[in-house]
């Protein structure tokens, strides 16, 4: 399954010779692709094919990106839902999605503020270990005690 | 008003050598709001784990807690402002969220949409938060 990729060219002159002009090794199949070098001041999009073998990373990255917004908007669904309908799936429901979004949310923020490699691995690492216990936590609290929605109504009534 | 507080505490942070982030001279309200999302979530996030590894670890089970609390003899006003303090970060959390998802499907991108939003996120947030405390 081949991406493509509309590269759109800024139309001032200045702005299509740099795009177009940074010296670049491009593999075989992509260069057979592309058109003819344009002349300056060309204004107008090319399309660059690329397989997949070459691009699994932002491929991944931005399958990623999609489930990171499937599971925002699950949440959001989720949480009038728990109020209307309150029972056991929605707390096992709640308790997965919940702790999967923080997951991916202390990710992204693991990702922006802790740069050298080996100590981003190990903040990762944590995250994991807490959003697992935290999920266990959960299911333990849904199975053993009242429930995250009996908890919420509960806690509400004080 | 809130601006010239901002650029007073810029000048600190020159003196004191703190981040260059926190020095920046001209905040706006989406980047203030961008930080409190990102807090927001952090917080909850902290919250929900709390929650998760309390019902491993400590004894008892919730209602055993609930009726320590009650034994507490808090007054209704007290009460009533811990329900508005946790329900905050959670709805401006929320409505911040619905207004990143808007962006992601390229919508509301313009600057004037950015703070007319960006307004109507904090008066959805006070608003729903007080009327969620008062349940």
């Amino acid at each position: 399954m081949a991406c493509i990729w509309r590269l759109s060219v800024l139309c001032s002159a200045q702005g299509g010779r740099v795009l177009l002009r940074t010296p670049v090794v491009r593999p075989a199949h992509v260069s057979a692709f592309l058109q003819d070098r344009p002349t300056p001041g060309w204004c107008g999009t090319q399309h660059i094919h690329l397989s997949p073998s070459r691009h699994s990373g932002s491929k991944a990255a931005s399958l990623h990106w999609t489930g990171e917004r499937v599971v925002s908007v699950l949440l959001l669904g989720l949480l009038p839902a728990a109020y209307l309908n309150p029972s056991s799936a929605m707390d096992y429901s709640l308790a997965a999605v919940l702790t999967l979004h923080s997951h991916w949310g202390l990710g992204q923020v693991a990702t922006d503020y802790v740069q050298a490699s080996a100590l981003q691995k190990a903040a990762k690492a944590g995250i994991l270990a807490l959003s697992a216990l935290t999920f266990a936590g959960l299911c333990y609290f849904n199975y053993h005690d009242v429930g995250i929605c009996k908890a919420v109504a509960m806690l509400w009534k004080l | 008003m809130a601006a010239l507080l901002l650029r007073h505490v810029g000048r600190h942070c020159l003196r004191a050598h703190l981040g260059p982030q926190l020095c920046v001279r001209n905040w706006s309200l989406p980047m203030a709001m961008s930080i409190c999302h990102r807090g927001t979530g952090v917080a909850l996030s902290a919250g929900v784990s709390l929650f998760g590894l309390s019902a491993l670890v400590l004894p008892g089970n919730f209602e055993s807690y609930l009726e320590l609390v009650k034994s507490l003899s808090l007054g209704p006003a007290l009460i009533h402002t811990a329900k508005f303090a946790l329900v905050f970060p959670l709805m401006y959390h929320t409505w911040n969220g619905i207004r990143h998802l808007m962006w992601d499907l390229g919508k509301g991108l313009k600057i004037p949409q950015l703070y007319q939003s960006g307004v109507l996120v904090l008066v959805l947030t006070v608003l729903t938060s007080a009327g969620l405390a008062a349940m």
